[in-house]
């Protein structure tokens, strides 16, 4: 799945993304890093079809994605809480999302029990996601993302709620399902080391009202540690230049 | 089981002070007669008359008949409320403000005017006890249909549930245990409300046995009949209400 971005926008009562602009080929994981407020989750529902954009276009595979109306393609969403049915098991969790793709009943079962597998929650099908904890609630979360063979994978700082040990497993899990799966995946974060842990290509976005400050291929050239340094700095930066800027509104 | 859960268990305490009133009232009584205050035992006797007449059946099944009419009618026409202002956030409005009103008229309007257009018949406590409990099972459910959780909406959205999977698997769910919890409140006030109607014009039910017995002077009975209403009362709540509620939330 091929991934387009071009010129997108967005203003509420004041811009929040001037222009944003890259693209992503099938296969390719894509962190989105910036400040915090630049828009980095509204880039990802304008992406994901659930916001429209003031300005510009996305388009998936030649398809170009139109907001609040049923998308030809399949995208799977992990947002930042696990927006779970409390009162479904994690097995019926998974499996609803199935319905809409015509699956039957027991085939719904076995598909939801096999990602829930592979998001290391076997065992726990029969569960609902109140008897259950916090990174495991996630890792189902993924699971039903996953389970719709998605075109397109959003994450949107799907970590957040997670300790610093969960963290780290749930990193190594996701870039192993990605590897085993070769979906495209967009990644939101405010974590350096976690994009560059995991991320094949990284997004810098700049203070509000965002652009593009820097596209970087995380492909082994560029040593780690020197290019989380230079992250960390460029994120500084922005970060200064969005406080300057004063209060949202001013 | 240690002697404290079974002092909970009993419930002691409760029982300890229900003999303390029982021991005032029968002085009470000694004092001033049975005419203003019949004795415990003379309502035993009374509650163990009607037993054995089937009178407890009779005005018993009467009365929950209307509730079952009046209070059934409200919580249906509540459901469609809820409905409408699930579909339209102008419906929402309306139905809230058109609840708010109702949910602050007195009793005796209804009563009163029920009397005027309906007569002395069975309509009359029917459609006193729609109107009150029509806005305290409404007024639940549009509580529960406004606190939908939207995320998990805007979820069924992303992953395309058709509209009717999402009202099924979300918004039902979510906003059962408010028709519940509603629906319990709205059976207690039913009984009250039908009770005090009954009083006008109908022949059976423990309204009109009640205030029989008080114009045929037979104190203890108005005060047998009101025990019948508190065990209806109690049973209902723990054996209709609890179970479901308990059901519904399960996965608590």
């Amino acid at each position: 799945m091929k991934l387009e971005v071009s010129g997108v926008g967005k203003d509420y009562l004041i811009p929040v993304i001037d222009s944003v602009s890259f693209a992503a080929e099938a296969g390719e994981f894509v962190c989105l890093l910036g400040p915090n407020g630049c828009g980095k989750t509204t880039l990802l529902r304008i992406v994901g079809g659930i916001e429209p954009a003031t300005r510009g276009r996305v388009v998936l595979d030649g398809l170009p994605v139109i907001a609040e109306q049923r998308q030809p393609r399949k995208v799977g969403i992990v947002f930042q809480e696990d927006r779970l049915l409390p009162w479904m098991t994690l097995r019926d969790n998974v499996g609803l999302v199935l319905t809409p793709l015509g699956v039957g009943a027991a085939e719904r079962a076995a598909t939801a029990d096999r990602y829930l597998k592979l998001a290391g929650l076997a065992g726990f099908e029969a569960y609902y996601p109140g008897r259950v904890s916090g990174g495991m609630r996630q890792r189902a979360a993924i699971a039903r993302a996953l389970a719709i063979e998605p075109d397109l994978l959003l994450m949107d700082e799907p970590f957040g709620a997670l300790d610093a040990q969960n963290r780290r497993i749930m990193q190594t899990e996701v870039r192993r399902i990605w590897r085993e799966t070769g979906r495209t995946i967009i990644f939101v974060t405010h974590s350096i080391e976690e994009a560059v842990a995991i991320g094949t290509t990284l997004v810098m976005l700049s203070a509000r009202p965002s652009r593009v400050r820097e596209l970087i291929r995380n492909d082994g050239r560029v040593e780690r540690a020197k290019l989380v340094d230079d992250l960390n700095t460029m994120i500084m930066e922005e970060v200064e230049r969005q406080q300057g800027a004063g209060p949202p509104g001013a | 089981m240690t002697w404290r859960d079974w002092t909970a268990r009993l419930h002691l305490p409760t029982l300890l002070v229900t003999v303390l009133i029982v021991i005032g009232w029968g002085l009470l009584s000694w004092r001033y007669g049975a005419y203003v205050l019949p004795s415990p035992l003379a309502v035993l006797a009374g509650l163990r008359d009607i037993l054995r007449t089937g009178e407890i059946w009779t005005h018993t099944a009467a009365s929950l008949a209307r509730i079952a009419v009046g209070f059934g009618g409200a919580v249906l026409v509540a459901v469609l409320l809820g409905l409408a202002a699930f579909l339209s956030r102008l419906a929402r409005g309306a139905v809230h403000d058109v609840l708010a009103v109702l949910n602050s008229t007195s009793v005796f309007v209804w009563i009163v005017i029920s009397i005027i257009w309906f007569g002395l018949s069975n309509w009359a406590p029917i459609f006193t006890t729609f109107m009150i409990t029509l806005p305290v099972v409404g007024s639940n459910i549009v509580e529960g249909v406004a606190g939908v959780d939207r995320r998990l909406l805007e979820m069924g959205d992303v992953y395309r549930l058709s509209g009717r999977r999402k009202f099924t698997a979300i918004v039902v769910p979510s906003t059962l245990p408010y028709l519940v919890a509603g629906m319990k409140i709205g059976f207690g006030l039913a009984l009250k409300v039908s009770v005090v109607a009954e009083i006008f014009g109908v022949t059976s039910g423990i309204g009109y046995v009640m205030n029989y017995s008080r114009e045929i002077l037979a104190t203890q009975m108005v005060f047998a009949w009101a025990v019948v209403m508190i065990l209806v009362m109690t049973l209902t709540d723990k054996l209709v209400f609890d179970t479901v509620s308990r059901r519904l939330t399960r996965w608590r």
